[in-house]
């Protein structure tokens, strides 16, 4: 019986840490279960609460992976200047390092800033050690295709891609370097000498037949009825097809200016789906698997 | 020997079930929490609070409470598809039939809210024949009733509320309403007989007038062009002037009785938002 009693001391006095080391576990705001939790809110995408959690965790903590994901979560949410100001922050010291200084980048570019963005670039390009040299040099060209900087020589930009992607970028190249734009004077005075003729130009046909065709049956009622002597309602024809006339002809200059606006957004959106395919040329990490 | 092992182990069951009561007593703690936020309308960090205790309630035991919460807290701040879908996961995790009733119920009330009528009405005929549910009728028949308030068709909320005794107030507005609102199509055709009737009908007298004389008029002269044989004349003043007053007075009618409704319910779903103290969607 004393055996069994000295080994029920012994089991208790052992069980007590463990129910600490329990408590410890079960904590639920313990450091390392906000991270634990971050990460799975992370994984869930949703990366509002994700950051909250991990700003948390790193008031008492630092962990260089913890600080990345901030930045990444943030990016994620559109939140690029925050996104900007973390990877900003990530230590040198940090295997995120050449990661993070990637993604300032794309944070940038993403928030349009180019003046900086060229900036970084260039500081990054001078730094022998950084490993995505090549990365950054592809989303550096590719950012002359948004801004209206001169595009450098085509081979210079072409070279910086491989090679299964050259012909994409050489149309975008095409594209950027002799946008296929209508020009609205040509357009009106197409339609000043045959009225229609400029919608047809800037690819409204069925607008440009139906001008031609209002403007020449109001002239023809206009002559038929000043033949006949029916003089007002000659003028009236003739009023209403002045009307359509000079109508068609701002009408022609304002479809050409709609058509360019329309190429211009169809461009750009190209542009962006092709940046979003190839994730704006940065490695891909998987934090969920 | 025997009774050294036996001891040994009820000790290890004793620590056991020890240790699952603390690690219990601090998700109850963590329920808690979650729901006093909850309680004072902070729903982005109540949905956080019961996120976390999902996450680490291994045992699964607050999973339908906390999805319904965080479901709850979704709809509070009008993100309508992560409240499905949270109600859904409740739905999944219900233990018996009141609770999958509730998650059930709270679905078809976000989809009354969110307009999404046609589906609350799907799921409110799919609990309707369930046999599981046949003590829950009048419950059913009184979110058909607000689904029906949502979808503008106030005669058939009305029958609805009819089934439910205690809800008369609901039935009476209900009816009112069907009472008081003007009937589009019927503007429209006395419009189409008489120009400017359907603008009477709706109160509005001068732009009646209006209607009535310009098209008067109108079709004055191109009967007398047609008569006096001036059929070019005719064509025109019918084409470019009479039918264009005629099929404006036919608008005109339809979107007058239409703003009308539009006051009438939205006076009634004004009453229902601000001042009927029953269950709301």
């Amino acid at each position: 019986m004393n055996k069994i009693f000295f080994l029920v001391v012994i089991i208790c006095t052992v069980s007590f840490p463990q129910v600490n080391n329990s408590s410890k576990s079960m904590d639920l705001f313990s450091p390392i279960n906000v991270k634990k939790f971050a990460d799975y809110l992370f994984c869930q995408r949703d990366y509002l609460r994700a950051s909250d959690e991990y700003e948390k965790y790193l008031l008492n903590n630092y962990n260089d992976t913890v600080a990345f994901k901030i930045g990444i979560a943030n990016m994620k949410m559109g939140n690029f200047d925050i996104a900007s100001k973390k990877f900003s922050a990530v230590s040198p010291k940090s295997v995120f390092y050449d990661l993070s200084k990637l993604e300032h980048l794309k944070a940038n570019f993403r928030i349009g800033n180019f003046y900086d963005y060229r900036n970084l670039y260039e500081d990054l390009n001078l730094n022998q050690d950084f490993k995505y040299t090549f990365e950054a040099r592809e989303l550096y060209n590719f950012s002359y295709f948004f801004s209206d900087a001169s595009l450098p020589p085509r081979n210079k930009i072409l070279s910086e891609f491989p090679q299964n992607e050259q012909p994409q970028i050489n149309q975008f190249y095409d594209w950027k370097s002799s946008p296929p734009y209508k020009s609205p004077l040509t357009a009106a005075i197409l339609s000043t000498v045959v009225p229609g003729l400029g919608k047809i130009y800037t690819q409204e046909y069925s607008d440009g037949v139906f001008a031609f065709i209002t403007v020449g049956l109001l002239g023809y009622l206009a002559y038929a009825n000043f033949h006949a002597n029916h003089n007002f309602r000659g003028w009236l024809f003739s009023a209403l097809g002045t009307g359509f006339y000079g109508g068609n002809i701002y009408g022609s200059a304002a479809s050409a200016q709609i058509y360019n606006a329309k190429i211009s957004f169809q461009f750009f959106d190209d542009l962006k789906k092709y940046l979003e395919e190839h994730n704006y040329f940065i490695p891909l990490i998987n934090f969920c698997k | 020997m025997k009774f050294k092992t036996k001891s040994i182990l009820l000790l290890i069951f004793f620590l056991f079930v020890k240790n699952e009561i603390f690690s219990q007593e601090i998700l109850e703690k963590q329920f808690e929490y979650a729901k006093s936020l909850y309680n004072k309308e902070q729903y982005f960090d109540s949905i956080t609070e019961f996120k976390r205790l999902l996450f680490f309630d291994s045992s699964h035991k607050f999973n339908f409470l906390a999805d319904n919460y965080i479901g709850d807290a979704y709809k509070m701040g009008a993100k309508f598809s992560d409240a499905i879908h949270y109600y859904t996961l409740a739905e999944i995790n219900a233990k018996n039939y009141n609770d999958l009733f509730l998650a059930k119920v709270n679905i078809i009330r976000v989809n009354i809210l969110r307009r999404t009528t046609d589906r609350a009405l799907q799921l409110l005929d799919s609990l309707d024949n369930d046999g599981r549910f046949l003590n829950r009728k009048k419950e059913i028949s009184y979110w058909k009733g607000w689904t029906f308030i949502f979808a503008d068709k106030w005669n058939m909320a009305s029958e609805e509320f009819a089934i439910i005794d205690s809800n008369k107030t609901l039935q009476k507005l209900c009816e009112k309403v069907d009472k008081e609102k003007y009937s589009v199509v019927f503007a429209q055709i006395i419009s189409h007989l008489i120009p400017g009737a359907g603008q009477f009908y709706t109160g509005h007298y001068l732009s009646g007038l209006m209607s009535l004389a310009w098209n008067g008029l109108w079709g004055y002269l191109a009967v007398k062009a047609f008569i006096n044989n001036r059929i070019f004349d005719g064509f025109m003043i019918t084409n470019f002037l009479w039918l264009r007053f005629y099929n404006g007075n036919l608008q005109n009618s339809k979107n007058f009785a239409e703003e009308r409704n539009l006051k009438i319910t939205n006076k009634a779903l004004g009453y229902l938002q601000f001042d009927y103290v029953g269950t709301k969607p």
